[in-house]
């Protein structure tokens, strides 16, 4: 089953890859944002199977870290800018 | 499975190495910043790859994380301060 | 190769799919709530057949509940993240306007 894993983190690994794409070229903020969301999403599914391969099962705490901070980054990203300097 | 490792590890060294390279020439802060968080993020599942859970948690929580969203708050305030509209924030991507 | 392995391998390559056709999606689709539509399929089905493709292999039962709340928390975060993208980017904030 150990091989089978690793070509599926593999695959979604280049998933990654082919992301970073669309982060470099990506014509407004938001496309980059969103690139970098799917890439915590990707990197998440690669550490998951990460786990049984290396038989390492703390690494789920890492996936759990992952998928909290992906919602702090947008909402730091989304945030209106704030007009006069007043602060 | 040896094999498919170093393909991995191979991949994801590249991915790296060129996540890296588009950071650092990058002008723009606001791209630098997302840049470096996505470069955060597969720092974190390079020390996820080598066995060490706790790096891979501090790196993912602090470096992508929280420096990610102070970084870009400060970002934002740096854009906002500019006065000249040929550096203002609508000229995002100018070449 | 008993029933359970085939029918996880199943759900894993379902779920490698999903993550396939949001990542080309990401990159082909021609505008903006397009690709955020991609995107979010990758994000809440991807990861949802992953994980439940994992779920048989996993050692003990709370490694499985923390497998679905990994699942519940990246539901939650992407749904908020996509409706604020979609949300300034519609606005157009002064930062992001076409």
């Amino acid at each position: 089953m150990s091989p089978f894993l690793l070509s599926v983190a593999l695959v979604l690994m280049a998933g990654i890859a082919a992301g970073l794409i669309r982060v470099a070229i990506g014509p407004t903020p938001s496309d980059r944002m969103m690139a970098a969301q799917l890439m915590g999403t990707s990197g998440i599914g690669v550490i998951l199977l990460l786990a049984p391969v290396l038989a390492v099962p703390a690494l789920i705490d890492v996936a759990l870290i992952f998928s909290l901070l992906a919602a702090v980054a947008v909402t730091a990203f989304t945030r209106r800018r704030i007009t006069n300097d007043g602060d | 499975m040896n094999a498919l490792l170093t393909v991995f590890d191979l991949l994801l060294t590249l991915t790296l190495l060129g996540l890296a390279l588009v950071t650092v020439t990058s002008r723009e802060p606001r791209r630098a910043v997302i840049l470096f968080i996505a470069f955060g993020l597969l720092l974190a599942l390079v020390w996820a790859r080598l066995r060490a859970p706790d790096l891979a948690l501090a790196e993912a929580a602090i470096g992508a994380g929280l420096s990610g969203a102070l970084m870009l708050a400060a970002a934002r305030r740096a854009s906002g301060r500019r006065t000249s509209p040929a550096e203002g924030s609508d000229a995002e991507d100018a070449p | 190769m008993d029933a359970v392995q085939l029918l996880s391998g199943a759900f894993l390559l379902v779920g490698a799919f999903f993550f396939i056709a949001g990542t080309v999606g990401l990159i082909r689709l021609p505008d903006r709530f397009s690709r955020l539509h991609a995107l979010t399929k990758a994000d809440n089905v991807g990861l949802g057949f992953i994980v439940l493709g994992l779920m048989p292999l996993a050692p003990d039962l709370f490694y499985g509940l923390k497998l679905v709340l990994v699942w519940l928390l990246v539901v939650i975060a992407g749904a908020t993240g996509a409706h604020l993208i979609a949300k300034r980017a519609l606005r157009g904030d002064g930062e992001d306007v076409l």
